[in-house]
């Protein structure tokens, strides 16, 4: 580990002056100095000891110099806004350094070390969350590694373009419409310019009019037939990538390990598969078909510009850059003042469903007036923003327009008197001013396209990074294929933590034989659900082996042995549809007369046979429309109808009244029958039965035997038993 | 019933309210703080915790135990308020404002020099009453929390929180650039 780190110079020379040449072997920076202001000391252990320097001042100045071995433990205290490394000496609290939160997962990982060397135990490398671009140190959003500042933007173009492989053809219809419409576009100004010197000046020419309107109509069809045309193949080949990304995004989350679900919020995973993805498609349907257009068009009317008179087409560019600028600052007050416009609104909206959420509240506390002073200060917030929002685009569109109109000033000007000195023709100038206007809402829009397509190649890296994430199937490939499993499991020296550094399960061993039952026992976050965590294989424990029928978990194939996995949880989870389709979720093709036989066993025929649409009744989203002792019970059926080898009851009756829970104890005695069953119960009167029961502390485990031998035993089961008892009577004079 | 007794019986169910005078914060031979509550009870390396740290920061100041958890230290019981914390003698008043400061991370925020914008993360520099800090915000309008017209507490990508106590106080620059903040 020490020779991992990189020690800066003046570190190096600090430390050597305390302690000449010892290896550093812990290193951490607080950005906060010892008087709590802002600034920068660190703590590093060499030659066993800790050594914190304060850096504020020219030199790095030796604070504290504490032996190792006179340290009995360290630990963090939680401040507000921060928090401060302590350390335990005889006894006492000696505080080492303060921290604010930017810096709480080193000190996280510090005292970790420390506490392991204390305990003579070698460093441990201790994994730290990546909350800053190693590159320019911008701090990153949570849960990703995306970094806006150092986004190789030209890297993630390529990647999205690659999806438009598959589609080349149309890819090079929508370039070769791009160049038709220009070219198409580029031709009615010199039509204009023939009927000015040919036909309007002369007074001459019918037949010559007659075709240069024809031409004009002509020109103009084809060019707007280019643009629809073209509009229509970039919004299919836009949508369809989009559908491509959105497919192989969802398809890659329902692969995804369990870790990444712990590291990402279901809110960060949906708006990736919502916004990110559509960024795709606004990138690919509008901002570079935009960008490109309007590129193609400026370069195109430029050369051709420059062909009528070079000269005079320099002087017409000479506002571009002025227009360039003026915009992109007009155009970001103009988005300040309509976000500034869109967040008050939707506070005031928040406002609003708030207060009409809780009337009866308001009615009961008579603060009818206090919301009415809420809202008119909300309401008044809203009013100003709006004011403000449509002031700014209404003073931002005719000065932008005057400005643009400059360039066209210029050419009447320089256009005429070039004319007079009998260089130019009207034609030319006339031509000249057309083509200005083609250009001028491309120069004026191009600065915003900028922000637009950097900000969709972000979102567009965002749903990359969930693409490029580890999955469960990169561990399933090539493994062993349990047919019929008998349901013998082994837990042998088991060592397993969510985060590296966090043990949550320590030497854990135990053996259930087929067709036993064995009950999981301990408080909160003992470390029960982790246990059936790694039986499900959702994770793969760090130490020891958990053994199927004396093969090693990690060997066997996760498709054949999840299919013989049957899981009732707490939290009943049913999908929208009809209470068949639930049932059968585990087995598609089962029969009507299986399904119900299942309902049957599981207590559950009864009631749906009740229900107005019987078997084929909707659940409604999340099985709503049902009571949760019905959704339980559908539950069972469906693990029932599933034939697990191995069952998994986590809580199975935690939330039910006492009738419901003894339809459903008697369904799941049905069920277990058979079956090697792990089952978790707050209430420990439902693991009876249980062939074994391991009772778990703080990821140990303290006590295993039956019911009556850990009754007897009077010990944490006893303790627990106890509890459980007291707190039944206090419900029951409550109820 | 005795004084210890008075004293435990308050803490469960009564706030106590103590007067400034009957309260003695003094740091020991052993360089630890230690405060005693009306010559009744001595607590090692008090908490001084504020109970309105946004709206008021001198008054009803709680003083507490301290828990000791395994790999941690928690707030612990409360022995009392104290209306005004400034009312305590000179030393213990000293001691109590090094301790408040010490867990007050709260840094007020006197100008912000700059603002830079990278695709909706936008990275500023404030000058605070801790010194100068360089702050990333990001959802920066989920992130903030009005207090009446003028007070306004950003929270960063960190989850610092930085308190602008009058915004309209500020200077024009930092004012016009809060304003593209949010």
């Amino acid at each position: 580990m020490a020779e991992c780190l990189s020690i800066p110079e003046d570190v190096r020379h600090a430390v050597d002056s305390v302690t000449p040449g010892a290896d550093i072997r812990i290193l951490a920076f607080s950005d906060l100095s010892p008087d709590g202001a802002f600034g920068e000391q660190f703590l590093a252990l060499a030659d066993e000891r800790i050594l914190i320097f304060d850096c504020n001042g020219q030199v790095p100045e030796l604070r504290t110099n504490l032996p190792l071995s006179r340290i009995s433990r360290v630990e963090i205290e939680t401040l507000v806004g921060g928090a401060a490394l302590r350390a335990i000496i005889d006894g006492h609290r000696v505080d080492l350094m303060s921290f604010s939160h930017a810096m709480s997962d080193t000190f996280g990982r510090v005292r970790i070390q420390l506490d392991a060397l204390i305990e003579g135990k070698p460093l441990p490398q201790v994994e730290e969350r990546i909350k800053r671009c190693p590159t320019c140190g911008l701090v990153l959003g949570e849960y990703t590694r995306v970094c806006p500042r150092c986004l190789q933007k030209g890297a993630t173009l390529r990647r999205i373009l690659g999806y438009t492989k598959p589609y080349r053809g149309r890819l090079f219809l929508i370039g070769s419409l791009v160049l038709a419409g220009t070219a198409a576009g580029l031709v009615p100004p010199l039509l204009q310019r023939w009927l000015a010197d040919r036909v309007l000046v002369p007074r001459a020419n019918y037949h010559l009019l007659i075709w240069l309107v024809l031409g004009l109509a002509l020109s103009n069809i084809v060019h707007t037939s280019m643009e629809i045309w073209r509009n229509r193949v970039t919004a299919w080949l836009g949508a369809r990538i989009s559908f491509d990304i959105r497919a192989q995004l969802y398809e890659r989350l329902q692969w995804l390990s369990m870790r990444y679900y712990d590291h990402h919020p279901t809110g960060t995973i949906i708006s990736r598969l919502s916004q990110d993805s559509g960024g795709i498609q606004e990138l690919l349907a509008f901002a570079l078909p935009f960008v490109v257009t309007n590129i193609i068009t400026i370069f195109a009317v430029g050369m051709v510009l420059v062909a009528l008179d070079w000269k005079l087409a320099l002087i017409s560019m000479v506002p571009a850059p002025f227009l360039i600028l003026i915009s992109r600052r007009l155009w970001f007050l103009l988005r300040r003042a309509w976000h500034n416009y869109w967040y008050r609104w939707r506070r005031f909206h928040g406002l609003v469903s708030d207060a009409l959420g809780r009337v009866k509240v308001t009615k009961a506390f008579s603060q009818q007036q206090s919301e009415i002073g809420r809202y008119f200060y909300r309401n008044d917030d809203l009013r100003s923003a709006a004011a403000f929002a449509d002031q700014t685009s209404g003073t931002y569109f005719p000065f932008m327009w005057l400005v643009v109109g400059s360039g066209s000033l210029l050419v009447y000007y320089f256009g005429g008197l070039f004319q007079m000195q009998g260089g130019l023709t009207i034609g030319d100038i006339w031509a000249f001013l057309a083509y200005l206007h083609m250009v001028q809402f491309p120069l004026n829009f191009l600065g915003q396209s900028v922000q637009w397509v950097s900000r969709a190649l972000t979102a567009a890296e965002r749903v990359f990074e969930v693409l490029d994430a580890e999955s469960d199937s990169e561990k399933a490939r090539g493994e062993i294929v349990l047919e019929n499993i008998k349901g013998e499991i082994e837990y042998r020296d088991v060592g397993f933590g969510y985060e590296k550094h966090q043990q949550v399960l320590k030497d854990i061993s135990f053996k259930v034989k087929p067709g036993q039952m064995l009950g999981l026992v301990g408080k909160s976050g003992a470390g029960k659900s982790t246990i059936i965590n790694l039986l499900c294989r959702f994770y793969d424990s760090d130490e020891g082996e958990i053994f199927v029928d004396g093969v090693p978990l990690r060997e066997v194939s996760l498709w054949s042995y999840r299919g013989k996995l049957g899981v009732v949880l707490q939290e009943p989870f049913l999908f929208s549809g009809s209470i068949t389709e639930n049932i059968a979720y585990g087995k598609p093709d089962a029969t009507p007369e299986e399904i119900m036989a299942a309902a049957k066993i599981a207590n559950a025929h009864d009631f749906i046979i009740g229900k107005p649409d019987g078997y084929d009744e909707q659940v409604g989203e999340r099985g709503n429309r049902l009571s949760g002792g019905e959704k339980q019970r559908v539950c069972i059926a469906r693990a029932i109808l599933h034939d697990p080898a191995i069952l998994i009851l986590d809580e199975a009756t935690a939330s039910v009244d006492l009738e419901t829970e003894q339809q459903i104890q008697e369904a799941i005695a049905r069920l277990i029958k058979g079956r090697t069953t792990f089952a978790i119960a707050h209430r420990l009167s439902t693991l009876r039965n249980a062939h074994k029961l391991i009772v778990l502390d703080e990821g140990r485990i303290v006590e295993s035997g039956t019911h009556d031998e850990l009754k007897m035993k009077k010990g944490v089961y006893a303790k627990l038993l106890d509890i459980h008892r007291r707190t039944s009577m206090i419900g029951a004079v409550n109820g | 019933m005795d004084k210890r007794q008075r004293l435990q019986e308050a803490s469960s169910l009564d706030l106590r309210y103590l007067d400034p005078e009957e309260v003695r914060v003094w740091r020991g031979e052993d360089d630890r703080v230690y405060c005693t509550v009306a010559d009744e009870l001595t607590v090692l390396t008090p908490m001084f915790i504020r109970s309105h740290p946004l709206s008021d920061l001198n008054r009803y100041l709680s003083i507490r135990g301290v828990e000791h958890k395994k790999r941690s230290i928690a707030m612990g019981r409360e022995f009392g308020l104290l209306r005004n914390w400034h009312r305590l003698g000179p030393e213990s008043r000293e001691l109590v404002e090094v301790e408040l400061e010490r867990r007050y991370l709260h840094p007020k925020v006197r100008a912000i020099l700059s603002v830079k914008d990278y695709s909706g993360v936008q990275v500023c520099i404030f000058e605070t009453d801790r010194g100068i800090r360089e702050v990333t915000l990001r959802d920066v309008r989920d992130n903030v929390i009005y207090l009446g017209r003028s007070r306004i507490l950003i929270t960063d990508a960190e989850g610092n929180r930085y308190d602008i106590e009058d915004s309209a106080r500020l200077d024009p620059e930092s004012q016009s650039r809060l304003a593209r903040i949010l």
